[in-house]
C-alpha cells in the first residue's frame, strides 16, 4: 500500500495551505522533513520547522497535525502538514514528499482510500463532492445532511422493513417442514406499502431536490433592442452585459450564476433573434438558439412600447410549447402599453418590468420559480439531490409495486425476485450489499431446525 | 508403494461414494479406502435424502451421472414432493430411507463398477513429494500410491463424541476417529477449524404409542430423484408428528449445565438450522411446544429416528425427557443423541475444482469443507472425483458456475467466502433460483455429464425423449382458444370466470391462477396426450410459467452487469491500485482477468475490491474516451 499525497486546499495565495499526506509511510516521510526525533501523538498539532531533505534548508515553519491509524479520514496513518499558502512553498514541501517515498494522489483518491477502509459509505463520499460544490446554502445544508448519514438514516428503517417482509417469505418457502406459524399476506402486503409509500416520497423529493444542487438554467431571449441585457443586468445586479441604443450589440451569449430563493440560476443573455447581417452576429443567433433548447426556462422580452414585429410573433411561436415567461419591458417609457392584449395565439399575459427602474423585476424572479412548483426552505425535509440517488430509489418503487401485486397470486419465489431487486438497489445508494443478512434474520425470528 | 492406483479416495460416506464411482466410470483406475466396508454409505443422522434446496443437489448429482439419486430411489420407504402449494422452482423431492438397505445398495453399486477397488483400513498420513501427493500411509503399514487423493473423511477428523459430561474421541458413535491424518493435514499447513453437529436418540419403535401421533403419509405420486428411474419399487411407508411439551422444556432448562453446549465444553461451531433441542428451548423460550417427527428407519428394524431432538444431554436424561413427550411415555431409547465436533480445513484454500492450492493432487470433499448434509456432501465428491481422474489424465479441470447449478452455486460460495458455520444449501443462496429447478436439472447438466462421460447411451436417449415430448408439449401451448371455440366455455366454467378476452393459449390458461394441470393435459392435441407424461407436462408448464420472470430479471441484470465487457488494461499494476489488500492483489494477478465480468468470477475476491478495480478501470476508459 502506498503513501499518497497531495494539497488539500486549493492551490492559490492565501494565508495558510494544507498538505495532506495518507498511508503507512505518512510519518516516517514527515521525518524527513521535520526530523529523525519526530514523534507526534495521536490528534496533536505541533508546530515545526520543514527542511529541505537534502541540504537542510528551511522550507517553512509550519502547523503539523498526526492521525493515527484507524482514528483518520482515510483510516490509515495521516499527517497534515498547515503551511503557508504560498504556491511555491506548497510545491516544494509536496516534491519532497514524492522524493521521500510518497506518490501523488489521483482525483479523489483519499475519498477512495476512505470509503475502502469503511470509514465512510458510498453516498457519504457522494456528499462529501457535492458539499464542495455546492452553490447555494440550501444546497450545502442537504450535502451535510447526507454526509452525516441523513439519507443512510431515512432509508435504514426503510430497508429492514422490505427485509422483514422478505424474510417471512423466505422462510415460509424454505422451511415447509418446520412449524412456522403461516404467512399471513395481508401483514405482508401493508408491510410493503409502507416501504413503497416511503420509497416513494423520498424520491419525490428530488425534483425540489434537484433544482436545489443543480439549479436551473434560464435563457432571455427576444428580438434585438427590446432591453434582454437591461434585464439581464437588472437581475444579475452588475453591469455585466454590454448595453447600447444599437440592435445586434450581444453577439454572444453570456451566462451569470444568481439565485432566486435558495434556488440556483444559470441566467444566460443572448444575441437578439433576427436575421444577421454579420457572420458573429449569425454565429451569436446561433448560440441564442442553442440556449433556448437547453434552458428550463425561456424568458422571452417584449418592448412595451411598440407594437408586436414580425420578428416577436416568430418568437413567441417558438416558445408557445416551452416552459416560458414573458416580459414587456420599458414601462418606464410613456408610450409603454401592453401589445399582448387582443392578441391571437397562446399567450395573452407578460410582466411590466423595467429593467431601469427595477419595475416589476421580484414578479420576474417568481416567475422564473413557478413552473418548477419549489416548495423550498420549510427546513425540516430531506431532499434528495442526486440523480444516481433518484434513478435507484424510483426502480425500487416500482419493483415493489410489481412484487405486492404479485401477493397472493404468485408463488413466494416470484414475488421475492422483485423484492430481492429492491433491496438491492436501495442498497447501492448507500454503497452496501446484504446477502448473507437475510440467513441471519430468518433464524434470529424462527426456531427452524428438523 | 504396495499398490498402485492414480486416484485414491479416503473414506466411504456420500462424498467418498461418488468420488471413487465418478473417477473410477471417468477411466482412472481408483481405490476407495474406509475405516469399515461395512458402513459404506452409512447415513450419520437423519435417515433422509433431499429436502428444499438438497433435493435439487441430488437431481443434479443424478443429471450428472452421479450415484446418489439411484440409490436412494431404490432404498426410499416415504417419497414425498415438498412444497407442492408452491411454485415448481422452489419444489423438491425428499425421501425417507431403509437406512440398512440404503448401505447395502450403495455397496453394491459400487462394488459392480469398473475399475474400482475397494480397501479397508485407516489413513494415517498423506505422503507427497515437495508439493505433489504420491500416496498414502495406513495405520498397518500398508503404503498405497496415488496420483491423486480425495478426502472425505466427513466428521471422523479428531472427532470427539459428547454426552452429557463425558466425551470420547470417535468419528461416528462406535466407530474410532482419524486422530493421525487430522495431524497431518496440520502438518501440511491447513488452516483448521472446529465445527460440531449432534444427532436424536433412536427409540425402539416397539413402545412407541403410535395413535398419539398424527401420520404424514407419502406422496400417492412420488416423484423419484433419478431420472433413469421408471419406478419406485420400496413398499412406502408413514412417518408421524408429535411435539414436545412445556414439561420437556422446563425441565431442559433446569439441566442445562449437564449439557456440553451450554457447559462451554464444545468449541465446535454448530449450524442454526438444525440446533439442538437444547437450543430450540433456550433460544425460543416462548414456543411452548416444539415439533418432532418420528421416522421409522426401515421395514426390516425396531429402530425409529427422533428429528426434532438433536441432543447431547447425558443419556439418562435423555430417557427422562423422551417419556415424557405425549405417545412416548413407555418407549426405549436404543442409541442415545449425541454432539460431535470435528476439524475441518478452510475451504478457501481450494481452487474450483476442489483441488488444494498447497498440494497438486490433493482434493477434499464434503464435511471437511465445513458443509453439512448427506447431499452437500455427495455433490463435493462428484466434483472432486471427476476432477481427481481428469487431473491425471491430463485433461482440464471441470467446474460448474452459480448460474447452470446449485452445486456450483454451493463450490463458489465455499471457496469465496468460506463457512464460520456449517454450510447448508438452501434455495435462496442462488440469484438464479427461478432457472434452477429440480425437473429440468436434466436439461440443465446431462449434456455435461456426457461430455465429461459420466452419462451412458441408454440415459442420454432417455433424455432427449424427454426434451423432445417437452418440447412437443410447449408447442401445443401455443393453441389459441377462441371465444367461438367449444372448450372455450368449459375451460372459462373450470376457472370461475366469465371472460378470457377474444382468444387465449393454452398457456396464458396455464398461467391463470387455480389452472389445474388435468386442464391443460385434457386440452392437449391426442396424439401427444398419449405419448407424454405428467413429469413432461409440468416441466414445460414451468418453463412457461417463468420464462416472462426469467425475461426481466435478466434486462434488470443486464444493467447491473453492464460493466462487464469493461477491459482490464493489460499492464495494470495491480499493486499499484489504492484501496486493494494484498490477498486481493495476489488473486487478481494469479487470475489475470481481461474484462471486468472476468474478474467478477475470481473467486475470494471482495465486493469492496471490485469496486475500486472498477473505479480505477473506468477511469482509465473515461480518460481515454475524453482524450
Amino acid at each position: 500500500m502506498s503513501t499518497i499525497v497531495a494539497p488539500a486546499t486549493t492551490v492559490g495565495r492565501s494565508a495558510v495551505g494544507i498538505i495532506r499526506l495518507s498511508g503507512p509511510d505518512s510519518l516516517s516521510i514527515a521525518r524527513g522533513l521535520i526530523g529523525a526525533d519526530f514523534e507526534p501523538q495521536h490528534r496533536s498539532v505541533v508546530f515545526r520547522a520543514l527542511r529541505d531533505p537534502k541540504s537542510n534548508e528551511l522550507l517553512d515553519r509550519a502547523l503539523v497535525t498526526y492521525f493515527r491509524a484507524p482514528n483518520s479520514f482515510t483510516g490509515e496513518d495521516v499527517v497534515e502538514i498547515s503551511c503557508h499558502g504560498s504556491p511555491i512553498v506548497i510545491r516544494q514541501i509536496i516534491d519532497f514528499t514524492i522524493y521521500l517515498g510518497a506518490d501523488f494522489a489521483e482525483p479523489g483518491e483519499f475519498t477512495l482510500r476512505a470509503l475502502a477502509n469503511g470509514k465512510m459509505n458510498l453516498s457519504q463520499a457522494e456528499a462529501i463532492r457535492d458539499l464542495v460544490e455546492a452553490r447555494s446554502k440550501s444546497a450545502a445544508q442537504q450535502a451535510v445532511r447526507q454526509l452525516s448519514g441523513e439519507l443512510s438514516s431515512a432509508l435504514a428503517p426503510l430497508k429492514e422493513r422490505l427485509l422483514e417482509s422478505i424474510v417471512v417469505l423466505e422462510s415460509a418457502l424454505e422451511f415447509e417442514e418446520d412449524d412456522l406459524p403461516p404467512v399471513q399476506i395481508d401483514d405482508v402486503r401493508a408491510r410493503l406499502e409502507l416501504v413503497r409509500s416511503g420509497v416513494e416520497k423520498l424520491a419525490a423529493t428530488f425534483s425540489a431536490g434537484h433544482l436545489l444542487s443543480s439549479g436551473l438554467k434560464a435563457a432571455i431571449v427576444g428580438r434585438p433592442n427590446v432591453g434582454k441585457s437591461s434585464i439581464f443586468n437588472a437581475l444579475v445586479g452588475l453591469d455585466r452585459a454590454i448595453v447600447t441604443e444599437l440592435p445586434g450589440t450581444t453577439r454572444d451569449c453570456i451566462a451569470e450564476q444568481i439565485s432566486v430563493g435558495e434556488i440556483p440560476i444559470s441566467l444566460t443573455d443572448t444575441a437578439g433573434l433576427r436575421a444577421a447581417y454579420d457572420p458573429i452576429e449569425t454565429l451569436g443567433i446561433e448560440r441564442t438558439r442553442a440556449a433556448m433548447a437547453d434552458a428550463d426556462i425561456v424568458i422571452l422580452v417584449l418592448d412595451g412600447s411598440c407594437e408586436l414585429t414580425s420578428e416577436d410573433e416568430e418568437t413567441l411561436r417558438s416558445v408557445s410549447n416551452s416552459t416560458r415567461a414573458v416580459v414587456i419591458n420599458k414601462a418606464d417609457l410613456p408610450s409603454y402599453r401592453n401589445p399582448m392584449v387582443g392578441r391571437a395565439g397562446r399567450i395573452q399575459q407578460g410582466i411590466k418590468v423595467s429593467a431601469l427602474t427595477g419595475e416589476g423585476l421580484d414578479e420576474v424572479r417568481t416567475a422564473i420559480l413557478a413552473p418548477f412548483e419549489v416548495t423550498t426552505s420549510d427546513g425540516a425535509g430531506l431532499l434528495v439531490t442526486n440523480a444516481r440517488h433518484h434513478e435507484l430509489l424510483s426502480r425500487a418503487t416500482s419493483l415493489v409495486r410489481s412484487s405486492v401485486a404479485l401477493l397472493g397470486i404468485e408463488s413466494e419465489e416470484i414475488v421475492l425476485v422483485g423484492l430481492h431487486d429492491a433491496l438491492r438497489l436501495l442498497g447501492e445508494i448507500t454503497g452496501e450489499t446484504t446477502a448473507e443478512d437475510i440467513l441471519s434474520k430468518i433464524f434470529g425470528t424462527f426456531c427452524i431446525g428438523k | 508403494m504396495d499398490e498402485l492406483f492414480e486416484v485414491v479416495v479416503i473414506g466411504g460416506g456420500h462424498a467418498g461414494c461418488e468420488a471413487a464411482s465418478a473417477s473410477a466410470r471417468l477411466g482412472a483406475r481408483t481405490a476407495m479406502i474406509t475405516i469399515n466396508l461395512d458402513l459404506i454409505g452409512q447415513m450419520s443422522c437423519n435417515p433422509a435424502i433431499g429436502g428444499i434446496a438438497k433435493g435439487h443437489l441430488v437431481r443434479e448429482i443424478d443429471a450428472l451421472g452421479g450415484i446418489m439419486g439411484r440409490v436412494i430411489d431404490r432404498t426410499g420407504i416415504q417419497f414425498r414432493l415438498l412444497n407442492r402449494s408452491r411454485g415448481p422452482a422452489v419444489q423438491s423431492p425428499r425421501a425417507q430411507a431403509d437406512r440398512s438397505l440404503y448401505r447395502k445398495e450403495m455397496r453394491a453399486t459400487l462394488e459392480a463398477t469398473p475399475n474400482l477397488q475397494l480397501r479397508q483400513g485407516m489413513v494415517v498420513d498423506i505422503i507427497t513429494k515437495g508439493s505433489t501427493v504420491i500416496g498414502v500411509e495406513m495405520q498397518d503399514g500398508r503404503r498405497i500410491g496415488a496420483r491423486a487423493i480425495v478426502v472425505a473423511t466427513g466428521t471422523f477428523l479428531n472427532g470427539l463424541i459428547h454426552t452429557g459430561r463425558r466425551q470420547y474421541s470417535a468419528g461416528r458413535a462406535g466407530e474410532p476417529a482419524s486422530q493421525e491424518l487430522a495431524a497431518a493435514l496440520r502438518r501440511l499447513g491447513f488452516k483448521v477449524g472446529r465445527l460440531k453437529t449432534g444427532t436424536p436418540p433412536r427409540i425402539d419403535g416397539r413402545t412407541i404409542d403410535w395413535d398419539r401421533f398424527e401420520p404424514q403419509p407419502p406422496d400417492e405420486s412420488p416423484v423419484p430423484f433419478s431420472f433413469s428411474t421408471d419406478r419406485l419399487e420400496q413398499k412406502q411407508l408413514n412417518c408421524y408428528i408429535g411435539y414436545t411439551t412445556e414439561r420437556v422444556h422446563d425441565t431442559i432448562l433446569a439441566n442445562l449445565s449437564e449439557s456440553p453446549l451450554y457447559s462451554g465444553k464444545i468449541r465446535g461451531v454448530g449450524p442454526r438450522y438444525c440446533p439442538s433441542i437444547e437450543d430450540k428451548v433456550v433460544k425460543f423460550r416462548d414456543k411452548n411446544r416444539h415439533q418432532l417427527f418420528l421416522e421409522p428407519e426401515g421395514h426390516a428394524t425396531n429402530e425409529v429416528y427422533l428429528n426434532g431432538f438433536s441432543t447431547s444431554l447425558p443419556a439418562e436424561l435423555q430417557r427422562e425427557l423422551v417419556q415424557m413427550i405425549p405417545g412416548l411415555a413407555e418407549a426405549r431409547i436404543i442409541r442415545p443423541g449425541y454432539a460431535i465436533e470435528y476439524d475441518f480445513v478452510d475451504p478457501r484454500e481450494l481452487r474450483p475444482d476442489l483441488q488444494t492450492q498447497a498440494i497438486k493432487g490433493l482434493f477434499h470433499a464434503g464435511q471437511i469443507n465445513g458443509t453439512t448434509g448427506y447431499e452437500e456432501a455427495a455433490c463435493q465428491g462428484l466434483l472432486a472425483g471427476i476432477n481427481a481422474a481428469l487431473s491425471v489424465s491430463g485433461r482440464a479441470a471441470f467446474r460448474l458456475e452459480r448460474s447452470e447449478s446449485y452445486i456450483g452455486v454451493l463450490a463458489t460460495d465455499l471457496i469465496s467466502h468460506g463457512v464460520d458455520e456449517p454450510y447448508r444449501m438452501f434455495t435462496s443462496r442462488s440469484e438464479h433460483r427461478l432457472a434452477l429447478r429440480h425437473d429440468n436439472a436434466d436439461e440443465r447438466l446431462r449434456p455435461l455429464g456426457r461430455e465429461l462421460g459420466l452419462v451412458g447411451d441408454s440415459d442420454w436417449e432417455r433424455f432427449h425423449s424427454r426434451r423432445s415430448r417437452i418440447c412437443r408439449v410447449k408447442g401445443a401451448l401455443q393453441r389459441q382458444i377462441r371465444r367461438s371455440d367449444k372448450e372455450y366455455a368449459a375451460i372459462a366454467g373450470h376457472l370461475g370466470v366469465s371472460d378470457l378476452g377474444d382468444s387465449i393459449t393454452l398457456e396464458g390458461v396455464s398461467k391463470r391462477p387455480g389452472a389445474p394441470r388435468s386442464l391443460i393435459e385434457a386440452l392437449l392435441p391426442e396424439q401427444i396426450k398419449s405419448e407424454v407424461t405428467a413429469a413432461d407436462v409440468d416441466s414445460a408448464l414451468a418453463d412457461a410459467l417463468y420464462s416472462g420472470y426469467l425475461k426481466a430479471q435478466a434486462v434488470n441484470r443486464g444493467r447491473l452487469e453492464r460493466h462487464d465487457s469493461l477491459r482490464v488494461p493489460i499492464d495494470l499494476a495491480f499493486g499499484s491500485l489504492s484501496g486493494l489488500s494484498h490477498e486481493m492483489v495476489e488473486r487478481l494477478e494469479r487470475a489475470r482477468p481481461r474484462t471486468f465480468g472476468e474478474a467478477k468470477r475470481i473467486p475470494g475476491l471482495t465486493a469492496a475490491a471490485l469496486s475500486t478495480l472498477l473505479v480505477s478501470i473506468s477511469a482509465a476508459a473515461g480518460a481515454k474516451a475524453g482524450g
